[in-house]
């Protein structure tokens, strides 16, 4: 059957059209078989009737075409003027502003939770004189009314088991950190640590004790707070102070804006000159570094004054010194300055924990040799 | 010679209806024409029409597809609005005067 031998041009009109009208003859005798299917599989289901329904209720629910009215029957603004009793109260409220009328009164909303606990704070800081910052909403959003008291309290308590958290579960590009462990005869033993929105805040967040390194409980709850927001931020994150806003950087370690030599800067600046940069790139088999290295930041934060490292730290020499400068490094750091013994006795507890480990494969950022000068 | 030309409309009408889906020119129509019949009323006539024949006639357990087809067809056909006809056909002279050559 070729095409050529079937050209239509050869028909007339009225053939054309006659076929045209067969085929719409069969479009719509399809369209009248499937509804026919349809009715049938409804009747045989039994949901033909479904739709149905009784005159009686036609009439109620009649649309309603009058002035004034909508298709409901409904007059537009009638619920304006209309007033309710308070049952706690017992006031008459306008309608619309009955409900957040009700939150406040009964005290259950969020925001009446939040006036009360600023209420409570305010009398309590006006005891103590201290000042009050709410710039921590999420412990305001708590809907308790315990006061202050109890948010100190939650600091303390939980501030070591956070910076445990970061020490024991590691990513793999992140380097251990310990608490800076201020020396007593450290000419920079007050420091100006700077809240995450700029503020700067003139208390002295390191209250040294000469044999535990950071005593907690003569932190105040602000200066608490603000040392675990600095302390998360330079573990993570890039944290170099932005000419412009005065915010830290919130990039991670490896942000191109910032140099190494601007985090370490900053990283001095917030924790004293023993701060390292944390390493970025990482080895392989951080894993069983970081188990030993969180004992050690365990035993470190006990606070009987002992300074005792775990029975990893074989390597370490000066156990005396490193009462006084915590910081550790990954091993691999202290490759490149092996030559200078001072920087040796100060990482002796993290090369040591290391010196069994795997080094990394790649050469990390050299290190600053300045800041372990002081020790000698 | 009569026979050879009815044989060459039929081959004629095969070979378009075979172009109508190939091209898928015929489900298009389809749903056209469907869409068209709901718009305008057509389904709901047709579905009341349906409701007393069935009430009336055969009860409701005893419905059968050949009744539904027997009754339903003519009056279906009899009822598509002449605009939906119309337009239908239009878009099928369209397309046979567009594969007229071919």
């Amino acid at each position: 059957m070729k095409m050529e031998e079937m050209s239509l041009s050869g028909l007339d009109n009225s053939k054309l059209e006659a076929i045209a009208q067969e085929i719409y003859a069969d479009l719509v005798e399809d369209s009248c078989l499937g509804f026919c299917f349809e009715v049938h599989r409804a009747v045989k289901c039994g949901y033909f009737f479904l739709d149905d329904t009784d005159p009686d209720s036609m009439k109620d629910f009649e649309i309603v075409d009058q002035p004034g009215l909508d298709i409901f029957g409904q007059v537009f603004n009638q619920w304006k003027s209309k007033e309710c009793v308070c049952p706690n109260c017992s006031r008459s409220i306008a309608a619309s502003r009955f409900a957040p009328h009700l939150e406040k009164c009964l005290g259950m909303g969020r925001n009446s939770s939040r006036i009360a606990n600023r209420r409570i704070a305010n009398s309590n800081s006006m005891n103590k004189s201290e000042s009050d910052q709410e710039d921590n909403d999420d412990i305001n959003d708590n809907d308790w009314s315990y006061g202050s008291e109890k948010k100190d309290w939650e600091l303390k308590v939980t501030l070591p088991f956070i910076l445990l958290s970061y020490t024991a579960k590691k990513r793999k590009s992140d380097k251990l950190w310990y608490l800076p462990f201020q020396n007593p005869n450290s000419p920079r033993r007050s420091k100006s640590l700077k809240h995450k929105n700029g503020e700067l805040s003139n208390s002295d967040p390191f209250k040294y004790n000469s044999s535990t390194g950071i005593s907690y409980e003569t932190l105040g709850p602000e200066e608490l707070r603000s040392l675990l927001t600095t302390l998360m931020f330079l573990f993570q994150q890039c944290g170099v102070i932005s000419e412009h806003t005065k915010k830290m950087c919130t990039r991670s370690l490896r942000c191109p804006q910032h140099t190494d030599e601007q985090r370490r800067a900053v990283r001095i600046y917030f924790l004293g000159p023993s701060a390292v940069l944390p390493e970025v790139e990482s080895s392989l088999d951080n894993d069983s570094f970081d188990m030993t290295d969180s004992q050690a930041l365990i035993s470190r934060l006990q606070w009987d004054g002992s300074s005792d490292l775990s029975p990893s730290d074989s390597g370490s020499s000066k156990t005396s010194e490193n009462q006084g400068w915590g910081l550790g490094t990954n091993s691999s750091e202290s490759r490149k300055t092996k030559k200078k013994k001072s920087h040796l006795s100060l990482v002796g507890t993290a090369s040591g924990l290391g010196s069994n480990k795997k080094k990394k494969p790649k050469p990390p950022a050299p290190p600053t040799p300045s800041i372990y000068d002081d020790i000698n | 010679m009569v026979v050879s030309k009815m044989n060459k409309d039929a081959q004629m009408r095969a070979a378009i209806n075979q172009k109508l889906i190939e091209t898928g020119e015929r489900e298009r129509l389809k749903e056209l024409l469907r869409a068209k019949l709901i718009e305008c009323g057509w389904k709901d006539q047709l579905k009341a029409h349906c409701k007393e024949e069935v009430i009336k006639e055969k009860g409701l357990e005893h419905v059968t597809v050949d009744d539904l087809v027997a009754e339903i067809t003519p009056k279906g056909r009899a009822l598509v609005p002449d605009s939906v006809k119309k337009e239908l056909l239009q878009r099928i002279r369209t397309f046979l005067a567009q594969h007229a050559s071919l």
